[in-house]
């Protein structure tokens, strides 16, 4: 028994030794804190695209809100790039732990989503206001949760809308989940959600120009991190010619 | 006879409790105390410990109602393939609770497998509503209940029972007089290890139920939204639902240990 426990205590130790030791700089990974509106086109085509012109490059995506994101590396500090949906998180993550070489990459337009066959007959965003419509929105906070408030005042039909809200989701991606689910009436997301790229099974109903929000997405290194260097070619990638390339095949407006 | 309890025992002994307790501690330490006058108001604590109040409570009594009974055919009956019943049954407890959530969507929800046919012959949805969050946290909770009375239901000796139908006693007699008796501190940790589990249901309540206060947000889900926009009003949250956990199993920890 005595033996037994002096091994449960000694082999960890010498596992975390080992551990250090063995360790290898073969591959470099490139850690990304990216928008979960950008989870397509970042996973599917300027992830891939990235590590196949960089030997020995894993690029790592962590996708969430951009809010949440900005907490993260806020607190923990382990992104090297981090793209962000709204300027505002930008802001929080160039204040502490700061950035460089911060660029507009890529702008967005929301989009009212429904069910197929669009059961509530939502024609216009006025629409979402009607009794009995059963609305699913991001939680405030959210840039995209945000920028839908900020339409539906545009339109001039906040209040009444938001008495139709059944549910406040964590992410953009919950919202277009609850939707394509059939679980509510209609969404607000984002307008390269309803791409064809993106291949969601909703409806699109759009949302006029003279109420419409424009997301600016900005991308930056994060200072402090791991391979800033590496980050810096990802950012240049993202805003060169080949990424700005794929997203707008995702439906991605480019940043003026 | 007692043995000298040996020291690595005793070392990794305090490493689990630090471990446990720090956590705990550290939220004590960042609570922004001086806020404390205000933080509930901005938090919508009240509406959403009402909200966990009921939503745990009626978790708790259909997770007795339904799992009682599930345990005691587990436990008693012979029909085949009780141990694959019994794998399903509990599965919740080592299942994601998001996982539970998209499989309740699935089933239940307004485009569900069921649920479209509820939907629309009875017009009912369980998705958005506290109905929704309440079958959630079953979900979730009910494993618990069956676990609990099925390994009492097993400790019991049946020759009590054999006793009592010797003296006359029908079954129906024999186990309200005999049985329920004897299981009273199953049932009891059941109910208990239900409710705290309710209590603190995240997962499955807001990929089902959705988020909205007032309607299907328990204090967890109040917790989450907090966490970025008010960060001392999560803490002060997450330590109302801390202290209501501790209460109820430091209230019950003597019913339940009575029967072992």
């Amino acid at each position: 028994m005595r033996v037994f426990l002096a091994m449960v205590v000694v082999l960890p130790l010498l596992a975390a030794c080992g551990g250090t030791s063995a360790t290898t700089d073969e591959t470099s990974e490139l850690t990304v804190f990216a928008a979960s509106s950008l989870t397509d086109v970042f996973t599917e085509r300027i992830g891939p695209a990235f590590e196949a012109e960089h030997d020995g490059v894993r690029v790592v995506f962590n996708l969430g809100a951009s809010d949440s994101l900005a907490a993260q590396i806020r607190s923990e500090g382990t992104a090297d790039v981090f793209a962000s949906a709204s300027g505002t998180w930008m802001d929080a993550v160039a204040d502490d732990p700061g950035i460089t070489g911060r660029a507009d990459f890529a702008q967005n337009r929301l989009v009212i989503v429904t069910p197929p066959g669009n059961p509530a007959g939502i024609a216009a965003i006025e629409d979402l206001s009607e009794p009995g419509v059963q609305l699913v929105l991001a939680a405030e906070g959210v840039p995209v949760g945000d920028y839908a408030r900020e339409a539906l005042a545009n339109a001039g039909t906040l209040d009444g809308t938001l008495a139709n809200v059944v549910s406040n989701e964590e992410d953009n991606a919950s919202v277009l989940a609850k939707i394509a689910a059939g679980e509510a009436d209609a969404g607000i997301v984002y307008e390269s959600d309803v791409s064809a790229a993106a291949g969601s099974d909703v409806n699109a109903v759009e949302i006029g120009d003279d109420v419409n929000v424009i997301a600016t997405y900005p991308i930056a290194v994060v200072s402090g991190a791991p391979s800033t260097e590496l980050a810096a070619v990802f950012v240049a990638y993202v805003t060169g010619p080949d990424g700005q390339a794929a997203l707008a095949s995702y439906g991605f407006d480019p940043a003026t | 006879m007692r043995s000298r309890t040996p020291l690595p025992l005793w070392i990794l002994a305090a490493i689990g409790v630090a471990f446990v307790s720090l956590p705990l501690l550290a939220l004590l330490i960042r609570a922004p105390w001086s806020d404390l006058g205000t933080a509930f108001t901005g938090a919508g604590a009240g509406t959403a410990l009402r909200l966990s109040i009921v939503v745990s409570l009626a978790a708790t009594v259909l997770s007795m109602v339904l799992g009682v009974p599930l345990a005691w055919v587990l436990a008693r009956s012979t029909m085949p393939g009780r141990s694959v019943l019994r794998a399903i049954v509990v599965l919740p407890i080592v299942m994601p609770p998001v996982v539970g959530g998209l499989g309740l969507l699935a089933a239940l929800g307004r485009g569900g497998v069921v649920g479209r046919w509820l939907h629309e012959t009875a017009g009912i949805q369980l998705t958005f509503t506290i109905w929704g969050a309440i079958v959630a946290t079953t979900f979730v909770s009910m494993p618990l209940v069956v676990l609990a009375t099925e390994s009492g239901l097993r400790s019991i000796d049946r020759r009590y029972e054999g006793a009592a139908a010797a003296l006359g006693a029908g079954p129906r007699y024999a186990i309200r007089r005999v049985v329920l008796p004897m299981l009273g501190p199953s049932l009891a940790a059941g109910a208990v290890l239900a409710w705290a589990r309710a209590l603190g249901e995240f997962g499955a309540t807001i990929t089902f139920a959705g988020n909205l206060a007032g309607r299907t947000q328990t204090l967890p889900l109040a917790v989450y939204e907090a966490r970025l926009t008010d960060p001392g009003g999560a803490i002060f949250l997450s330590l109302i639902l801390i202290a209501m956990s501790i209460g109820v199993l430091v209230a019950m920890r003597d019913r339940i240990t009575q029967g072992h």
